[in-house]
C-alpha cells in the first residue's frame, strides 16, 4: 500500500470556494479556520500515522487516541476515527466544512519502536511541539527506519529465549541445547518467509513444523518427557503474544468487535502452531522408528 | 541451611530464565532499546512471583494473576516514567508465564483420541480437556492481569 498516497494530490474540489463564502464570518456559526487543502494534508497525515500503529500491533484505543491527537493537534475542530483490525476511516471537522478518508491497513505485524514513537509524536503534536511539515517529516522518517536490532542477533535471542522455556518447562541441559538449535533455525526459517509475504498462516504452520522436527531431533539425546519439552519450547517462538493481548485489550476497552477477530487470529495462528506440529511429530516418527 | 537456600536459588533462577526469555521477545517485538532492562524487571518479577506462589501451595491461575499484576502495574510505571506505552513492557513481560508446555500436551493427547482403543480414548480426551481449560484460565489469568491498571484509571480519555 502506498503510504504516501495523500501527497499525489488529488484534485481540489470545485465546490470549496462557494462553501466558504457562504459560511465565512457568519454570526453564530463556526467558522472555518483553515485552507480545504490543509485540512487533506493533516487527514492525510492523522491517517498515516493510524496506519502505522494498526501495522505495528498498537490496540485500537491507542490508535484511535493517537490519531485524534495528533489530527486535533494540526487544528481540526475534531477528529472522528473509526478503527478495526485492519482498516482506518477518519473524519476531520473543521467548522462547518469535513472530510472524511478510508484506508485498508495490509501487513500487519509487531513493532514495538514504531509504536512508541507515533505515540511519542501523538503527544508532541497536542502539546503544540509540531506543525504539520514536521509531522510529516517525523513520519517519514519513522516509516523508513530500520529495525533495532540486526537480524542475526534477533535469531541467536530468540533461540535463546525458547532455550530459556525449556529450562522453566523442567527440561535438561541437553534439552537446552536442541531447543536453542531448533528455534534459531525456525526463527531464521521466518524471517525469510515473512520477507516474502506468504500467507501469514502458512508461514506460521511451516516454521512450526520445521522447528518441531528439529525439536524432535532431541529423541536422540533424551527422553520421552524432555522430547515434548524441546517441541513445545521451540513453537512458542510463534506464539501471538500480540493479537491475544491486543484482543483483550479491546474487549476491555469496549471495541468487543475487534477484540473478537484479533482473538480469533491468534486462536488461528495457534491452530496453525498445531498443525505444523502435528505433521513435524508424524513424520519424526516415521523418520526414527 | 540448604533447606532454606532450595527454594531461594529455584526462585533466582526462574527469574534469570524468565528475564532471558522476555529479551527474546522484546527483540523480536522491536521493543526500544532503552526499555530493555525495565522489560528484564517485569518479565523476571512477574514469573518469580508465580513461581514463589505455586510453590507455597497456591494454584497455577491465581499464580499467574498475580504475576501479570504486578508485571501491569509496572508496565503503568515505566509508561509513565519513560514515556513508552505499556504494552512495550507488558507483552515481552508475561510471555514467560505462557503455558506452552501445558497446551502441547493437550495438543498431543488430543491426538492420541485419533489412534487409541475407545476406552483409552476417553480417557485421553478427558485429560486433554482438563489441559485445555488450564490453559484458556491461565490465558485468561494473564490477560485480566495486565489489564486491571487500566479499569483505574481516572485520566479524561483523548477521545
Amino acid at each position: 500500500m502506498d503510504v504516501n498516497e495523500f501527497e499525489r494530490g488529488d484534485s481540489f474540489p470545485q465546490s470549496v470556494g462557494f462553501r466558504r463564502s457562504r459560511r465565512e464570518g457568519e454570526e453564530g456559526q463556526p467558522t472555518r479556520r483553515l485552507a480545504y487543502v490543509e485540512l487533506r494534508e493533516i487527514i492525510g497525515l492523522s491517517l498515516w500515522a493510524g496506519q502505522m500503529l494498526l501495522q505495528n500491533g498498537a490496540s485500537s484505543l491507542r490508535t484511535e487516541e493517537t490519531t485524534h491527537r495528533i489530527g486535533t493537534g494540526l487544528g481540526c475542530d475534531w477528529m472522528d476515527v473509526i478503527v478495526t483490525p485492519d482498516s482506518l476511516i477518519v473524519t476531520a471537522t473543521d467548522g462547518e466544512d469535513f472530510r472524511t478518508k478510508a484506508r485498508r491497513v495490509v501487513r500487519l505485524g509487531a513493532n514495538m519502536g514504531r509504536i512508541t514513537a507515533l505515540s511519542e509524536l501523538g503527544h508532541a503534536v497536542a502539546e503544540g511541539r509540531a506543525d504539520r511539515a514536521q509531522v510529516q517529516a517525523r513520519l517519514r522518517a519513522i516509516d523508513a527506519a530500520p529495525k533495532d536490532y540486526n537480524r542475526w542477533l534477533v535469531v541467536f535471542l530468540v533461540g535463546l529465549a525458547c532455550a530459556a522455556f525449556s529450562r522453566l518447562f523442567g527440561g535438561d541441559w541437553p534439552v537446552f541445547g536442541v531447543t536453542l538449535v531448533a528455534a534459531s533455525v525456525a526463527m531464521f526459517t521466518r524471517q525469510e518467509l515473512e520477507k516474502r509475504y506468504f500467507n501469514r498462516y502458512l508461514v506460521v504452520a511451516t516454521v512450526a513444523f520445521i522447528g518441531g522436527l528439529l525439536a524432535s531431533g532431541a529423541r536422540l539425546v533424551t527422553d520421552a518427557a524432555n522430547v515434548n519439552i524441546a517441541i513445545a519450547a521451540t513453537a512458542l517462538l510463534l506464539v501471538p503474544g500480540v493479537p491475544l493481548i491486543n484482543s483483550a485489550q479491546d474487549f476491555i476497552r469496549g471495541y468487543t468487535g475487534n477484540g473478537l477477530r484479533r482473538g480469533m487470529s491468534g486462536l488461528l495462528i495457534s491452530l496453525a502452531i498445531a498443525l505444523g506440529l502435528v505433521l513435524a511429530i508424524q513424520f519424526a516418527q516415521v523418520l526414527t522408528p | 541451611m540448604m533447606a532454606e537456600l532450595g527454594p531461594m536459588i529455584t526462585i533466582l533462577l526462574d527469574a534469570f530464565w524468565a528475564a532471558v526469555a522476555a529479551l527474546g521477545f522484546a527483540v523480536l517485538f522491536n521493543a526500544p532499546r532503552r526499555a530493555l532492562p525495565a522489560i528484564l524487571l517485569a518479565g523476571a518479577l512477574g514469573h518469580a512471583t508465580h513461581t514463589a506462589l505455586v510453590m507455597v501451595g497456591v494454584s497455577v491461575e491465581i499464580a499467574v494473576l498475580a504475576g501479570a499484576l504486578l508485571i501491569g502495574l509496572l508496565g503503568e510505571f515505566f509508561q509513565r516514567r519513560m514515556r513508552i506505552p505499556r504494552v512495550v513492557f507488558t507483552v515481552p513481560g508475561v510471555i514467560p508465564m505462557v503455558p506452552g508446555s501445558l497446551a502441547f500436551g493437550a495438543m498431543e493427547k488430543l491426538l492420541g483420541v485419533l489412534t487409541a482403543p475407545p476406552d483409552v480414548a476417553a480417557e485421553l480426551l478427558a485429560r486433554a480437556s482438563v489441559d485445555i481449560i488450564h490453559t484458556g484460565f491461565i490465558l485468561m489469568a494473564l490477560a485480566v492481569g495486565i489489564s486491571v491498571p487500566i479499569l483505574f484509571r481516572h485520566q479524561k480519555p483523548a477521545v
